[in-house]
């Protein structure tokens, strides 16, 4: 368990204290304690990151879904396909140093990223590369070459990275 | 006034550790959430998931006070408790509101870990081990809706735990040591919970954990 989260857990144990606030938000960005941002806002790449990977995450799920029917909309998931794209492209901009959970920040982003600055690079450029060949397959409008392309850039391209440089203890 | 009384078992020691696990487990679940804990989300999940079932099926072949069938009742014995015609030192279990409280209770923590199961995605994190029954689309949506079905779940603790203060506080009514020693004081004559069968605690928890191992393995062969 990491710092944070004993610190959060500790945080939380009254059960009954959040309760009576009756609003879960509460504790997550209560503590002045909880990181250097106290009583500054924390950095903006944090929520821009963030928001970032929401969006190529449902960019994906466009695609998964639109492959899970009967006749997929291929200019659909060739829109998808160009977002991911452009926004895996953004990555590299959005992860200033000292911004880790680890720093104390409302994040998922391991402090490796920083440690293993060549290891980040690659796994984001494998998944800017596996989004290329997304974009090439959806073009040729094979909706079994775009189901290749979903195999390949979740496991080389998100998942990968994930498992190095995000927390994630499944 | 000074009411004759005696302490008879209200509730058995199933129940009691079912209640005392939930209470303990429910905020473990959040918390476990909250930090991204997942290894440890999703194993606690099956257990509450186990408890929950070992609770549905105590509700048919438990002890009296453990039954539906004995607290569960109509608008009419409700509207009744709630005009003030209802004696707690002449009535063993759950009163006819608190019933209610009970099953509202059940349900929506079993809404929340039914959810858990389907929730997640492949690529991104972990998965419930039913998450690829359902699509894509589906499984987004109510992984949305776990995310903030909590509060509902934090809700119905905090109805309870209001409800428990103010029978506590307001009506003088001993409801915490009863639910940790089982006992609790009624007026004399006042008959007692029945015993609990240890061949039907044994089956009932032998079939809670084996559906929650079942699911833990994909629900084969749903899965």
């Amino acid at each position: 368990m990491t710092r944070t989260a004993i610190v959060r857990l500790i945080a939380a144990t009254p059960l009954i204290a959040l309760l009576g606030a009756c609003s879960g938000e509460a504790t997550e960005d209560a503590g002045p304690e909880e990181g250097p941002a106290a009583g500054g806002e924390p950095p903006a790449e944090i929520a821009q990151r963030q928001d970032n990977y929401e969006a190529i995450g449902d960019s994906f799920k466009t695609i998964r879904e639109q492959l899970e029917g009967e006749a997929p909309d291929m200019a659909a998931i060739q829109t998808a396909a160009a977002d991911i794209n452009t926004r895996l492209q953004r990555i590299p901009d959005l992860f200033p140093e000292g911004t880790s959970m680890e720093a104390g920040y409302d994040t998922e982003a391991l402090a490796a990223i920083w440690e293993d600055p060549d290891g980040f690079a690659e796994a984001t450029q494998n998944a800017i590369a596996a989004s290329e060949e997304m974009m090439a397959a959806a073009a040729t409008g094979d909706a079994a070459a775009v189901g290749e392309q979903v195999g390949n850039l979740g496991l080389n391209g998100c998942k990968a990275c994930h498992d190095k440089f995000r927390v994630d203890d499944d | 006034m000074a009411t004759k009384t005696e302490a008879v078992s209200i509730w058995d020691l199933p129940v009691r550790v079912t209640h005392w696990s939930l209470a303990v487990l429910v905020p473990i679940m959040w918390i476990t959430a909250e930090n991204s804990l997942w290894y440890w989300h999703t194993r606690t999940g099956h257990v509450v998931l186990a408890l929950l079932i070992f609770r549905v099926i105590w509700g048919f072949v438990g002890t009296d006070t453990a039954r539906f069938a004995s607290f569960v009742r109509g608008p009419a014995r409700v509207l009744a408790y709630l005009r003030g015609d209802y004696d707690a030192k002449r009535e063993v279990g759950h009163n006819p509101l608190g019933a209610l409280a009970v099953i509202a209770m059940l349900s929506v923590i079993a809404a929340q870990v039914g959810m858990g199961l389907f929730a997640g995605d492949p690529y991104d994190g972990a998965t419930g081990p039913l998450n690829a029954l359902v699509g894509v689309g589906t499984a987004d949506w109510i992984t949305d809706t776990h995310e903030w079905f909590v509060y509902v779940v934090f809700g119905m603790i905090a109805l309870h735990l209001t409800a428990i203060a103010i029978y506590v506080g307001v009506r003088r009514q001993k409801l915490v040591g009863p639910m940790v020693v089982g006992k609790g004081e009624v007026a004399a004559g006042v008959e007692g919970n029945s015993r609990a069968s240890l061949g039907r605690f044994l089956g009932a928890a032998v079939v809670a954990v084996g559906v929650a191992v079942w699911v833990w393995f994909g629900a084969w062969p749903l899965g």
